[in-house]
């Protein structure tokens, strides 16, 4: 990269950099040395392979261009050390330095500027650039320069194309067998740490395998029919696969490396699988071979280098959404709608307090939620796969020790390309604290109910008191005076008859009183009956009786005829006609005596249920705080607590009904509310 | 107090409780007459009928004290009793300074109740007493004439016949013929009679110097 980013030899660091320099002349000299060892043919000095090159390629491509003068400096030396040795003329030698340094250099240069980095094999974009600069576009137009090293070292003009072919193919060869093994231990993977023994076992098991069978496959035998030959060439093939398959790119090209080695060892120093004619001629043949072997087992290599890293990423990928929805207590999972497959996170045994080696199936889920919302749960599976709709339930597990855990589970349909449901994917979550949370309030809410009933009836016990006095007034005078009847000695029965009936009825009167009462001051559970709001309205009015002659107020009722029944918890509804009425008195209490009313009224709905009306001439709301009324703690009473009309809302919401308070066009406020049909 | 035409007048919006009570005073003996709203009693209100009105401080249409105020505005001095389901002091203290001659709380018994009405009886009778006889001295007062008037303001005063006369310009013995017939006709027999009598009727006796001479 131009910027400098491909870079494990920095130049920032002096230190490194001189180290680098040696490293990359001695490599260099070493891989002039290794060359000739392996090989050189007749007196041209031509090596079929040249690992100089790549060693200079490497430090090139691998360090940002501005570098580049200190490793070519550093390779100077060395070439002219090795070719020396072998007894070069100074011009050949020269000539061969330029062309090795230029193909270095524009390999390097164009991997760079193709952006091709780590990892050098990990994906066939990379591998393919690779092979088409270093094997192909490099080689290729620094061989009509390269071809002059043959000449020069006394070949004939005439075989220009000739030297081409063979400058081009040692080059080639060497990009191909030894650089990518060079570039893959350069990168940092220190991919001998990750593997375990038996890896590494396998790998030299290919590696020795490998070499065995090149060995056969190359061993000439002349007496053969030499037809079987080009078959034979294919017998390493299989394992070179197999290495690519089981170490990827690593395993490709060291794969690749072996052949080499045994391949070229073979032609130059025996009998050779390739008998084209002359010597040269032959390792030519060779060198196409490897060429054309090695290209595509490089790119299969890498091919299967990208598709396992894709799939390490992805089961990465999936192991963190896991993790992360197990952090917030969720579960994930989906079901294949064809074939019933199941697969669920591993929270999701901790959800449904299965044991940590338990088969996840939806069946061992399903298994696990609480008796009675079992079938309601798996009905609503069942529905939801069958017609590949949306899911959402909630249900209790049984925990082993907890007790009970609530679970909310919610899924959507997967379609795949034609439009047809696949999957069900969906999420399990915890949904007990909030549950608990939700029983707690309604519990509070329950509380606060009664305790503003109390309070309410705190505020009437006056007007309640009197409610009660008049029956226990009735009562004592009608008893006396049939004392004072018994004692006169009249025998008048048939008055004290008349007497005991009188007490009788006035007993009930006031046991009616204390009954509705014990009815709001008991903290009971709320019971759901039919209801006659007009009879509701009229005990309530009765409870209030003395309150309202006590404040002068008068009160109008207007009752539908026919009222519908309505279905309701009495002692909250009427703890809302409580509420209503004590409002609209308390509204009044600056209006003239003589003009407080109030006005009741019932009707039913369009729906079939009840309409209440309750109107008073006070004071009427605060206009721009409308709204405001039901909200808690809001109120306009001096020593009110703000909570009466929200807990009326609350009553109504959970009836199914509504209530809604507004101003009347003249003066003072009227407060409706509806409730549904029994039926609804 | 059972005497005859003493009536006790129930007034309360609450039927059972007119009902019972009426039968207690029944039983007791008591004549009685039964009411629901204040209205129906002002309309029927009799004031020559003797009796005392048991009255509930709290009905809807007409309050118990503001019907005391409506009585009184007739010119009623029928004594009240008032009933009432609440105790509160206040309303007691205002009731009984308006003249209620009693405040029971309900429920009532009878001792309290029986107790209030011969009270309230006796205070009926008395001042009809008081009435029957203001009226009779009204009607003999109204019987003479002026200067049998103008005597009695001079003896009441306490002056002697010889200064009556000087004062008004007559003689002695005119005086006396005055004087005398004046106090035939009040029914008096001694000048201490007259002065109760006179006091009675709110006779201003005569100013001015009590030696005759004129002035």
């Amino acid at each position: 990269m131009r910027d400098g980013k491909s870079g494990e030899l920095p130049g920032i660091d002096p230190a490194r950099t001189v180290r680098s320099f040696f490293i990359v002349a001695i490599a260099y000299y070493l891989g002039a040395e290794i060359a000739f060892l392996v090989g050189t043919l007749s007196d041209k000095i031509f090596a079929p392979f040249w690992p100089p090159n790549v060693v200079l390629f490497c430090a090139l491509v691998l360090s940002p261009p501005r570098q580049w003068w200190i490793y070519i400096l550093a390779v100077l030396p060395a070439h002219i050390a090795a070719e020396l040795r072998v007894g070069m003329p100074a011009t050949q030698l020269l000539v061969a330095f330029v062309t090795n340094c230029l193909v270095a250099a524009i390999n390097a240069y164009a991997l760079q500027w193709l952006k091709v980095g780590p990892p050098w094999f990990g994906n066939i974009r990379n591998a393919t650039a690779y092979v088409f600069v270093t094997a192909f576009v490099g080689p290729g137009l620094c061989a009509f320069g390269g071809a002059f090293v043959q000449i020069l070292g006394g070949g004939f003009i005439d075989d220009y194309g000739l030297y081409w072919a063979r400058w081009y193919a040692s080059n080639a060869l060497g990009s191909l067998t030894l650089g990518p093994l060079a570039l893959i231990c350069l990168e940092k993977i220190p991919f001998s740490i990750v593997s375990p023994v038996r890896r590494r076992l396998e790998a030299l098991l290919i590696a020795v395998v490998l070499a065995l069978t090149c060995i056969v496959a190359f061993e000439q035998v002349p007496t053969i029919a030499t037809g079987y030959v080009p078959a034979l060439l294919y017998l390493p093939l299989p394992i070179i696969v197999w290495a690519a398959v089981r170490f990827g790119s690593k395993g490709a090209s060291g794969a690749i490396m072996v052949v080499s080695l045994v391949l070229i060892w073979r032609t130059l120093n025996g009998p050779s699988p390739f008998v084209v004619g002359s010597a040269e001629a032959n390792v030519f043949a060779m060198q196409l071979f490897l060429i054309g072997l090695s290209t595509p087992i490089l790119l299969l290599g890498s091919a299967i280098e990208e598709t396992r890293h894709a799939e390490t990423v992805t089961r990465d990928r999936e192991a963190r959404i896991s993790v992360a929805a197990a952090s917030s207590s969720v579960g994930l999972w989906q079901y294949e709608i064809a074939t019933g497959a199941f697969w669920a996170t591993d929270y999701c045994r901790k959800l449904f307090d299965l044991p940590a080696d338990a088969p996840l199936s939806l069946d061992r889920l399903l298994s696990r939620i609480h008796p009675n919302d079992f079938k309601a749960a798996s009905a609503a599976f069942r529905s939801a796969i069958m017609r590949a709709a949306p899911l959402e339930i909630e249900f209790r597990v049984q925990g082993t020790d907890d007790g009970v855990h609530w679970i909310s589970a919610r899924a959507q349909p997967i379609f795949g390309e034609s439009g047809e449901p696949t999957a069900m994917t969906g999420a399990f979550g915890d949904t007990t604290s909030r549950k608990m949370a939700e029983a707690d309030a309604d519990m509070q809410r329950q509380e606060i109910a009664h305790l503003m009933r109390v309070s309410m009836l705190g505020e009437l016990s006056g007007g309640l008191a009197h409610e009660l006095t008049q029956p226990l007034t009735a009562i004592l005078s009608n008893a006396q005076a049939g004392k004072i009847l018994l004692a006169g000695g009249k025998k008048n029965l048939e008055e004290i008859g008349n007497i005991f009936d009188d007490i009788i009825t006035e007993d009930g009167r006031a046991g009616e009183v204390i009954h509705r009462l014990r009815g709001l001051l008991k903290k009971g559970e709320i019971k759901y009956e039919a209801i006659d709001m007009n009879e509701l309205i009229g005990s309530t009015l009765r409870l209030l009786h003395s309150e309202l002659i006590d404040r002068r107020i008068s009160v109008s009722d207007d009752k539908a005829v026919d009222l519908p029944l309505t279905k309701g918890d009495p002692i909250q509804l009427q703890q809302i006609l409580l509420n209503l009425f004590m409002n609209a008195m308390d509204a009044m209490d600056g209006v003239v005596p003589t003009r407080r009313a109030i006005s009741v009224s019932t009707a039913t709905t369009q729906e079939g249920g009840v309409e209440v009306r309750i109107s008073d001439c006070g004071t009427g709301l605060p206009p721009s705080q409308e709204q405001h009324v039901f909200q808690p703690f809001f109120t306009t009473k001096k020593r009110g607590l703000g909570l009466g009309l929200p807990i009326c809302a609350s009553i109504m919401k959970l009836h199914g009904g509504s209530l809604s308070l507004q101003n009347n066009v003249r003066d003072g406020a009227t407060a409706i509310f509806r409730l549904p049909p029994v039926g609804a | 107090m059972r005497e005859a035409g003493f009536t006790t007048f129930l007034v309360d919006d609450d039927p059972a409780v007119l009902k019972a009570i009426t039968r207690l005073l029944n039983a007791a003996g008591y004549r009685t007459r039964s009411f629901s709203s204040p209205q129906e009693f002002l309309s029927a209100h009799d004031p020559s009928i003797p009796g005392c009105a048991i009255i509930d401080l709290v009905m809807s249409e007409l309050d118990g004290l503001h019907l005391q105020q409506a009585l009184l505005e007739t010119g009623s001095e029928r004594p009240i009793i008032f009933l009432s389901g609440k105790g509160d002091v206040s309303t007691s203290v205002r009731a009984m300074k308006a003249g209620a001659v009693d405040f029971l709380t309900k429920p009532v018994k009878r001792e309290a109740l029986f107790s209030a009405v011969v009270r309230a009886a006796k205070v009926d009778a008395l001042s009809r007493q008081k009435r029957d006889e203001s009226k009779s001295i009204g009607d003999r007062l109204a019987t003479l004439t002026h200067r049998e008037r103008e005597v009695l303001e001079y003896v009441i005063a306490g002056r002697l016949n010889k200064q009556i006369a000087a004062s008004l310009g007559t003689v002695e013995k005119t005086v006396k013929v005055h004087r005398g017939r004046m106090m035939a006709k009040l029914a008096v027999k001694s000048v201490a009679d007259l002065v109760r009598l006179a006091d009675k009727a709110g006779i201003v006796p005569a100013q001015g110097p009590a030696n005759g001479e004129r002035v």
